[in-house]
């Protein structure tokens, strides 16, 4: 049996043209990639430092 | 693939050989992103986009830069309808790679054509406010909101599924299957969709074949082939663990219901239109005739009141009418002051052709009315009147005295009065045609005018012989 309330709560406002850029701004681009380039860094670090 | 430290090309090595950095997790993480993005490119070649959004996502959340799988995914974000995220992935991607790189053409396609982007935002914008209804509980605008979004944009999926949604809310089951198949022609295997399927066709009694979208038709047709023919007046079929046992002439009873309860619902709304529409319109009509009749009265009595009035004008009218003929009568008719006026100026025609003629210019005097020489009378003619009387008074007075005296005499009083009552008018001063007008009177019996003649006598001429004589006589009639 479809609950209408909860269905309705899966829904969401789309980004309008207007908003786009700010949206683009907001928008976390960081991957795993960089984590793991991050983690590879701080490791090295450590190396050198002891 | 190339070394995240220096930029170099790496080799099968775990290591970079040019700056040594070890990039092995490096390489497992952009190989995991691969295989992602081949997973979404397979699913988009079979149209499962939900699937190929989820896993290029997975592909861009373990390698940003993987430029292929943002491109496909704002493609398929257009394809489903969400234009404004496509142009994100695209716009990103063009950063990432500003040469060699499909998304360019993708914005260069759309930047192109401003009137395909404003139908897309104008979907959105409307989507949005259609969802704004829905949590105000105004479903019906949501319902017109959203169908004007698909007719802008038809592959809106989240709008189909909107409303979808709200079909299934108002328990339009047909209704709510199209969107969902829609849904599912655009994106095969979107759960949302699927579930709402399974939803209408619980309702409507297909159920069982809903175990995935794309099976039940093969379900169908299973149930179908099931159908067993056990008589001439029956079948039988399997429902779930059910058989069911249908008689054959079931339809045709309903098809004879069918035209029954057509006739029956002809006769109804005749009968409806002939209890509750026909008095409405008799009863209109009837308010229409009532207005006209009372409209038709009020001009009656508007005219009747005009008659009323014309008819008290035209007796106004009569009666003025009448006046003026009374008058023109007192002027015109016999007696009248135009005959008065007639015989003056016989008179004095007469006097001018022959001062002598007394007798006849007395005549036309004796003819006008005493009444006409009132002050009321015109000063010219009173003034002829009296010069004429002046010029043949005294012969008149003399003649009419010695005819009344001679009728005295011979005892005719009757004549006797007549005369002298001329001669006393015409000579006023005659004493003794007074004392013979009062004598007759007298011998006729006639006291009371003998007394005023009597003492007009005394009054005239006091102090005379005559007056004591007149007071003699006066004394002997009077008691």
């Amino acid at each position: 049996m479809i609950n209408f309330e909860e269905e309705l709560k899966k829904f969401h406002l789309s980004l309008e043209i207007e908003e786009a850029e700010d949206a683009l701004y907001r928008k976390r681009l960081t991957d795993i990639a960089d984590l793991v380039v991050e983690l590879v860094k701080e490791a090295k670090e450590e190396e050198s430092e002891n | 693939m190339r070394c995240f430290n220096c930029g170099c090309n790496l080799t099968e090595q775990d290591f970079c050989t040019n700056c040594g950095v070890d990039v092995n997790n490096y390489k497992l993480v952009v190989s995991a992103s691969n295989i992602y993005y081949n997973d979404g490119l397979e699913r988009a070649k079979v149209r499962d986009l939900t699937g190929a959004v989820i896993s290029l996502r997975q592909c861009l959340k373990l390698n940003k830069n993987h430029v292929d799988a943002r491109n496909l995914l704002g493609l398929i974000y257009f394809e489903m309808g969400e234009g404004v995220q496509a142009l994100n992935e695209w716009v990103i991607s063009k950063n990432l790679r500003s040469k060699k790189n499909i998304a360019g053409d993708y914005l260069n396609l759309i930047q192109s054509n401003p009137g395909k982007l404003d139908a897309l935002n104008a979907a959105i914008k409307k989507f949005n406010q259609a969802l704004t209804y829905c949590y105000q509980g105004s479903l019906d605008l949501a319902v017109i909101q959203l169908k004007k979004v698909l007719s802008m944009n038809p592959s809106y999926v989240q709008a189909h599924l909107l409303l979808a949604l709200l079909y299934l809310k108002s328990e339009e089951w047909t209704k709510a299957k199209k969107e969902v198949e829609k849904v599912l022609k655009i994106d095969t295997n979107n759960i949302t969709a699927l579930r709402y399927l399974q939803e209408v066709k619980r309702v409507l009694g297909e159920d069982e074949g809903v175990k995935g979208g794309g099976k039940s038709r093969n379900t169908a047709k299973a149930a179908a082939e099931k159908l067993t023919k056990i008589s001439e007046e029956s079948f039988q079929y399997q429902s779930g663990n059910e058989t069911i046992i249908q008689p054959l002439n079931a339809m045709e009873k309903k098809s004879v219901h069918s035209i029954w309860n057509i006739v029956i619902g002809i006769v109804l709304g005749i009968a409806a239109a002939w209890f509750l529409i026909l008095p409405a319109k008799i009863q209109n009509e009837k308010a229409v005739a009532n207005d006209e009749l009372r409209k038709v009265g009020e001009q009656l009595d508007v005219k009747a009141a005009t008659i009323n009035e014309l008819e008290s004008k035209v007796k106004i009218l009569e009666k003025e009418t009448q006046n003026l003929q009374g008058q023109l009568e007192g002027f015109v008719g016999s007696g009248g002051t135009m005959e008065d006026v007639e015989y003056l100026l016989q008179a004095t025609s007469q006097f001018l052709e022959d001062p002598t003629a007394t007798e006849e210019i007395a005549g036309f005097l004796e003819k006008i009315n005493p009444a006409s020489l009132t002050e009321n009378s015109s000063p010219s003619f009173r003034g002829l009147y009296q010069l004429l009387l002046e010029q043949v008074g005294a012969e008149m007075a003399s003649s009419f005295y010695e005819e009344g005296r001679k009728a005295y005499q011979n005892n005719d009083f009757e004549i006797a009065v007549e005369q002298l009552k001329k001669a006393v008018t015409y000579d006023p001063k005659n004493q003794d045609a007074y004392l013979n007008l009062a004598n007759s009177y007298r011998k006729m019996e006639k006291l009371t005018e003998a007394a005023e003649v009597y003492g007009k006598i005394i009054e005239l001429f006091p102090g005379t012989d005559l007056a004591n004589r007149a007071q003699s006589y006066l004394n002997e009639i009077t008691p």
